[in-house]
């Protein structure tokens, strides 16, 4: 099972990437690259020169992926949902940590707003825990899945308002627009590649390959939306996924005082809502 | 035996102190500090082979403490009074609650409760104990680190005559205070000692006697006399409505919970102006223009923790009431504020101060949720904090002195310039907030704690996510670098400085390996005699995890992670010697200028500097913004909990 998700996650990772980059590109008017490309890209950057700034960013990349790994890992084998969000922190701390040590305008200023990113979501994720606990009365994974399989119900349909949420928090955790805050895909001249900025050749490779854990993981968290069918687990997060692209090719970047406004008011009144209905059904 | 070790713990560092205020040789006083320090060390160690016990000390020890504790309660008013044309407000409220504590002491000991015995004088549990410890451990380390680093500050002051004497007379004092009011049974004892630590705390703020020094000692002292004539009224109507003075007595419940709970509520109150909780924050606040000894000594191993101490102390006196709830909602409103009010500070100091605060509030979040789990992640929160916290105040210290700055902006690259202070600082922030390390695993137990009482799980959840924001980039900053290769040295710190750090450092991580047995041996225990109804605890403990009845965090593979993370960056760094460093990306031309940071090249091939530093966002988490509305909040929230107990609910 570890060895699976280990090998697994970002294979299929990589290659939704890879469909994302398509469907933006035909969304763009772009005929888009093939859908293994981000595959090429990343056995290209491992075979370039190593450039360096210093060699404590080596290891603050080293550390991100682990960390973005132990998390899918530890989601795969269905643990604790907080602990999970709690080790998932670790590799964001180190990605920050990383963009800090250098000192360039971009990554630093990439860093500012990738420390705010982590301050929208973070609390948002462990509400749609605590949300979920409330349901099933668990926070591990396992028996989430568990009760829903054996009383038949999707957290989808007592939860909805929350999944909303995490329609939010999956934006932004996955730096998507109107979330590209701290970097993005898409060419923003101001802030260059943000936190990236100064990463390059196998080191960028390594975050390349972390975020697609952390894609998985993120991709998760929708899968246990509806765990009674994997069939349809299956359709949410590829119809959600679909949502995400579609957002992020449609919506311009906003400022990160619109998006804490948003998650913490509008991501937890939701959530508040969702929850205190429980009470009454 | 007993009585050695009693004697040792509480009386000698009393002693000692007044040695220390005649010794006018700084040698022999540095002896005695490490001598005192080393004892304190063992002894506590010792006591945990102990284990509990119980103590007696006859009627006349009694009426020896009645009447120290008028001389002392006379002491703080003089003292407040003597000092008031600095702040006439403070000084003159201090002495009122002084002189009204005098008329409260006088009437209890000696109309209401003349002559009554209470047995045993002293007990120790496993939270005294573990309480001991940290005193006696994290404490007389911070003594020691005062050593040299008082001598430099008196340098940096250019002072004719030397003030040290005094100053070690109350900090080593504070520690026999702190041991005494922990390992006290008769209220009426710890109550003295209670005193005693509010008189140490002025001093010890006051000491460098500039004006603002001196207000701000006034001002702990108006508030902690306050909290002081608050818990006197509460011990005398816990005296007239249950007849009894010993804290024993009152925590395993024999007393009919309606009886208890306005008593109770007094002395929670105390607890909240001792621990600095909103709106009582700025007292803590002010007292870090003290040396830094001071403030590592209140904000890990005394003063602070002696607040929560009492109120998780008597947490399961007041369990299944409404009191508790509030005691919950009140923690948990100080996290969540006081933690972004850290966010928008670039002072080191401040930022250390607010997060204090902020993870007191989330220990006292746990004591009011007052089940057997939250009661744990209490008791780890208050260890792990204690051990953290005092590293980074000696840490910032040590900044201090070697670059001549508090502030974080000016804290960039000191990995360079100071790599032994950067790298231990940066273990002490990590141990703050990041798993595997203990104070996380406290937060998370506080979390599926607090999954009973989801009002204060939202608060903790917020204030969770707000701490990571300071530490992060706080952490970033000391471990950035110039991309010119530097030859890293050693930086040269007097070895006194240099083996507390060390020595904490090491605690901070040692103790995460150990934790499996540190619950087992301390906290399970207390929990299963405090809660005997109670059902949610931790079921197993141990085999690298720990396991709730809702959840579970296993933490070895962590520990495998860190492990493997640490080889791999062996290996890759080792193999990154021969990479090309470069400047960074300036937006075209690569500037390798002579400069040690990168500029852009601009008009007329001119170079052009830029400055970047971390958002502060003083327009939403400024003090400004934040502060007179918390405090409301909390006064009202504090006045709720009041009617509530006043109800008997």
């Amino acid at each position: 099972m570890v060895v699976l998700a280990i090998v697994l996650g970002p294979i299929i990772g990589g290659l939704l990437t890879g469909i994302d980059r398509k469907i933006t590109a035909r969304l763009q008017g772009r005929f888009g690259p093939p859908i293994m490309q981000p595959f090429y890209d990343v056995f290209k950057l491992l075979g370039k020169e190593k450039f360096i700034n210093n060699k404590v960013q080596i290891v603050y990349v080293i550390t991100y992926l682990f960390f973005a790994m132990l998390s899918f890992v530890l989601f795969v084998l269905g643990q604790d949902l907080i602990a999970i969000i709690f080790v998932l922190t670790v590799g964001g701390g180190a990605m920050v940590m990383g963009a800090l040590s250098v000192r360039s305008p971009y990554s630093q200023i990439g860093s500012q707003r990738e420390i705010l990113q982590m301050l929208a979501y973070d609390p948002l994720l462990i509400i749609t825990a605590v949300a979920m606990f409330m349901v099933t009365g668990s926070f591990k994974v396992a028996e989430i899945v568990n009760y829903q399989i054996h009383n038949n119900t999707p957290l989808l349909y007592v939860l909805p308002l929350v999944f909303i949420v995490l329609i939010e928090v999956l934006s932004i955790k996955m730096r998507k627009s109107p979330f590209d805050i701290s970097a993005g895909q898409h060419a923003h001249q101001e802030i260059v590649r943000g936190v990236h900025t100064e990463f390059s050749g196998p080191y960028l490779a390594l975050i390349e390959v972390a975020h697609w854990y952390e894609l998985m993981l993120a991709l998760g968290f929708v899968a246990i939306f509806f765990a009674s069918n994997w069939y349809i687990a299956a359709t949410l997060v590829i119809v959600m996924y679909l949502l995400e692209i579609i957002l992020d090719n449609t919506t311009a970047r906003l400022t990160w005082k619109w998006m804490l406004k948003s998650a913490w008011g509008f991501g937890i009144v939701l959530c508040a809502v969702n929850i205190i209905a429980l009470y009454f059904i | 035996m007993l009585d050695t070790l009693l004697l040792i713990l509480i009386a000698l560092p009393f002693i000692a102190g007044f040695i220390c205020l005649a010794l006018k040789n700084h040698s022999a006083r540095a002896v005695v500090v490490v001598l005192v320090s080393i004892v304190l060390m063992i002894t506590s160690v010792v006591l945990l082979g102990q284990g509990n016990f119980e103590y007696t000390l006859g009627g006349q020890w009694n009426t020896l403490i009645t009447y120290l504790d008028f001389a002392l309660l006379a002491y703080i008013a003089f003292q407040a009074f003597y000092h008031r044309k600095y702040h006439s407000l403070f000084a003159y409220s201090a002495v009122i609650f002084a002189i009204a504590s005098i008329v409260m002491v006088y009437y209890f000991d000696f109309v209401m409760a003349h002559g009554i015995e209470v047995e045993p004088t002293f007990f120790a549990d496993q939270l005294s104990i573990i309480m001991v410890l940290i005193i006696s451990i994290v404490g007389s380390l911070i003594c020691i680190f005062g050593i040299p680093y008082m001598k430099d500050h008196e340098h940096h002051l250019h002072l004719e005559i030397t003030r040290q004497p005094r100053f070690f007379l109350y900090l080593v004092l504070f520690l026999g205070a702190m041991n005494g009011l922990v390992l006290a049974n008769n209220i009426v004892w710890l109550l003295f000692f209670w005193e005693i630590t509010t008189l140490c705390s002025f001093m010890l703020i006051g000491h460098d006697k500039t004006e603002i020094a001196t207000v701000n000692a006034l001002r702990a002292i108006s508030m902690n006399m306050l909290g002081g004539v608050g818990f006197t009224a509460g011990v005398m109507i816990l005296f007239s409505n249950a007849h009894t003075l010993s804290l024993i007595d009152i925590i395993n419940s024999n007393h009919a919970p309606s009886l208890l709970i306005l008593p109770l509520s007094l002395m929670v109150f105390a607890g909240l102006t001792k621990a600095a909780q909103v709106p009582f924050q700025s007292w803590l606040l002010g007292a870090m223009v003290a040396p830094t000894p001071v403030s590592a000594l209140l904000h890990s191993s005394t003063m602070v923790k002696a607040g929560v101490y009492l109120i998780v102390r008597l947490a399961p006196a007041y369990a299944d009431t409404w009191l508790s709830t509030m005691v919950a909602i009140l923690g948990g409103l100080t996290f969540v504020i006081t933690s972004a009010l850290a966010v928008g500070q670039s002072n080191g100091k401040k930022v250390l101060a607010y997060s204090t605060i902020a993870n007191l509030g989330l220990i006292i979040a746990c004591a009011g949720i007052n089940t057997p789990l939250a009661y744990a992640g209490a008791i780890f929160l208050i260890i792990f904090h204690a051990v953290s916290k005092a590293l980074l105040f000696l840490c910032v210290g040590t900044i201090e002195h070697g670059i001549g700055s508090r502030d974080i902006e000016d804290m960039h690259g000191l990995v360079d310039k100071m790599p032994l202070t950067a790298v231990i600082s940066v273990i002490g922030m990590l141990t703050m907030f990041l798993p595997p390390f203990g104070m996380l695993i406290g937060k998370w137990t506080a979390m599926e704690a607090a999954s009973v009482l989801p009002i204060v799980l939202l608060l903790m959840i917020l204030g969770s996510a707000i701490t990571i924001v300071f530490w992060v980039r706080w952490a970033g900053i000391l471990m950035s670098t110039s991309s010119k290769p530097v030859k890293r040295v050693i930086e040269n710190i007097a070895f006194l400085t240099k083996t507390p750090l060390v020595v904490l450092a090491a605690l901070a991580i040692i103790l995460n390996v150990i934790i499996f047995q540190v619950y087992n041996l301390m906290i399970s225990p207390l929990a299963k005699v405090y809660y005997t109804k109670a059902a949610d605890t931790f079921t197993q403990v141990g085999n690298g995890a720990l396991v709730n009845t809702v959840g579970s965090f296993t933490l070895w593979p962590i520990f495998a992670t860190v492990i493997v993370v640490i080889l791999f960056s062996i290996y890759a760094v080792g193999k990154a010697k021969n990479s090309v460093v470069t400047a960074p990306y300036m937006c075209g031309e690569t500037a390798d200028n002579d400069e040690d940071r990168p500029r852009f090249r601009a008009i007329a091939d001119g170079w052009v500097d830029y400055s970047h530093s971390n958002y502060y966002l003083n327009r939403v988490f400024g003090e400004e913004v934040l502060t007179n509305g918390s405090n409301i909040i909390s006064i009202i929230a504090i006045l709720v909990m009041f009617i509530v107990a006043y109800m008997g609910l």
